[in-house]
């Protein structure tokens, strides 16, 4: 009898830690869903919401790492596309999520890489569990309505030297020409989120 | 017969003399500072080799040869992915023979004779680590399992047939995977006797 209900106990356990992992990340934004506004505080503590820094013509949230090797690649063609495409009328804003990278660290990080939009504190990794953001970098475009029009890598080479798919810029160009977003979705191979939960 | 003592006891002094000759010969080249060069050879261990695949040869790797095929994919720069190594290196001893177990890098290329077999020695993993460069991520990615969104570490675990069992994106969770593959290694024990 003890060693049948400690199988149960065992076999609840496992399931309450599979059914755990499974929904963490699961959901998110679909595409074609709309992005809620949120509130989320700056590096310097002021509070700054989606409605605020989003762009005419629509808003790139990117999630960036200060440690993370990958970010660090993508850092120069970031900085590239958010210079060409602000000057289009469309805003980035930077997300940091990761429970291990502290304030000061994520601050010196920028002024390192030279990021020139808003990076926000997700600190609880609240919107990024909500949205299902899962790794850095990944980006999530919106309309100038606040629809997803486009979610996940920037191109298809990290090195970004034998870059052949420019995911992001090819719906921005699609977008600002008033064609449809051809591919939506596209994975983004980067850095997990630590989150506070793990 | 006194003669033949003599001879012995002659030729045990000239073999003393020569042996002390040769060793204070031998001893005052010791107390010279030596060459780098005619440094004493320490038989090296050699170096862990990665082997460096492309998305077509990983395609391959990843059919299982007759058992339970369990693969680790990972980098150096990747925390959850060094962090779960060590127990990765345990479950390879525990299913040794019984399973195959290769590690896929996803570091840069330029890494593949320096940092990842560092890492790969002092974790003393045996597993056979292969590095990959991927043309496309976003193909690779999506070619492994569907709902892997690009985060690491990824870990698969593919059944005989080739069918993917278990897979996990962030680090593995060892009861599960000790779950799945005792059951993978326990179901190809018993089919194992019926198809020969």
């Amino acid at each position: 009898m003890t060693q049948k209900i400690a199988a149960l106990i065992s076999f609840l356990a496992i399931f309450a830690f599979v059914a755990s992992s499974a929904v963490t990340h699961a959901g998110g934004l679909e595409i074609g869903a709309m992005a809620e506004n949120f509130t989320l505080p700056d590096t310097d503590g002021k509070t700054r919401t989606l409605d605020e820094l989003k762009g005419k013509n629509g808003t790139v949230v990117v999630w960036l790492s200060a440690q993370c090797p990958v970010v660090k690649g993508y850092k120069d063609r970031i900085n590239e596309i958010a210079a060409e495409y602000q000057a289009k009328g469309i805003n980035f804003i930077g997300i940091n999520s990761n429970s291990t990278e502290d304030l000061n660290w994520v601050k010196s990080n920028i002024g390192e890489y030279g990021y020139k939009f808003p990076v926000l504190i997700d600190k609880s990794n609240a919107l990024a569990d909500k949205w299902g953001a899962t790794v850095t970098p990944e980006v999530f475009y919106f309309n100038a309505k606040n629809i997803l029009i486009y979610h996940g890598a920037i191109d298809n080479d990290r090195s970004g030297k034998t870059v052949t798919e420019a995911y992001l810029k090819s719906a921005f160009d699609a977008t600002l020409s008033g064609k449809p977003v051809t591919k939506t979705k596209a994975n983004a191979f980067g850095c997990t989120i630590k989150r506070v939960a793990e | 017969m006194k003669h033949v003592y003599l001879n012995w006891a002659k030729a045990a002094v000239v073999s003393a003399v020569f042996v002390l000759c040769f060793s204070s010969v031998s001893s005052g080249q010791a107390k010279r500072p030596l060459p780098k060069k005619a440094a004493p050879k320490v038989a090296a261990k050699p170096a862990l080799k990665v082997t460096l695949v492309d998305e077509m040869a990983l395609k391959k790797l990843l059919v299982p040869n007759g058992r339970p095929l369990l693969v680790n994919f990972w980098a150096t720069w990747c925390d959850p992915c060094r962090e779960e190594f060590p127990d990765l290196v345990k479950i390879d001893q525990e299913y040794k023979g019984r399973i195959d177990f290769i590690t896929i890098s996803l570091d840069d290329v330029e890494n593949i004779s320096t940092t990842v077999p560092k890492f790969l020695t002092a974790m003393k993993a045996q597993m056979p680590p292969y590095l990959l460069r991927a043309d496309d991520e976003n193909t690779f990615i999506a070619s492994i399992a569907k709902d892997w969104q690009g985060g690491m570490p990824f870990t698969a675990l593919y059944a005989p047939s080739g069918e993917l069992k278990y897979y996990r994106e962030g680090k593995v969770a060892i009861p599960m995977l000790h779950d799945q593959l005792n059951k993978l290694v326990a179901a190809a024990a018993t089919t194992l006797p019926d198809s020969k």
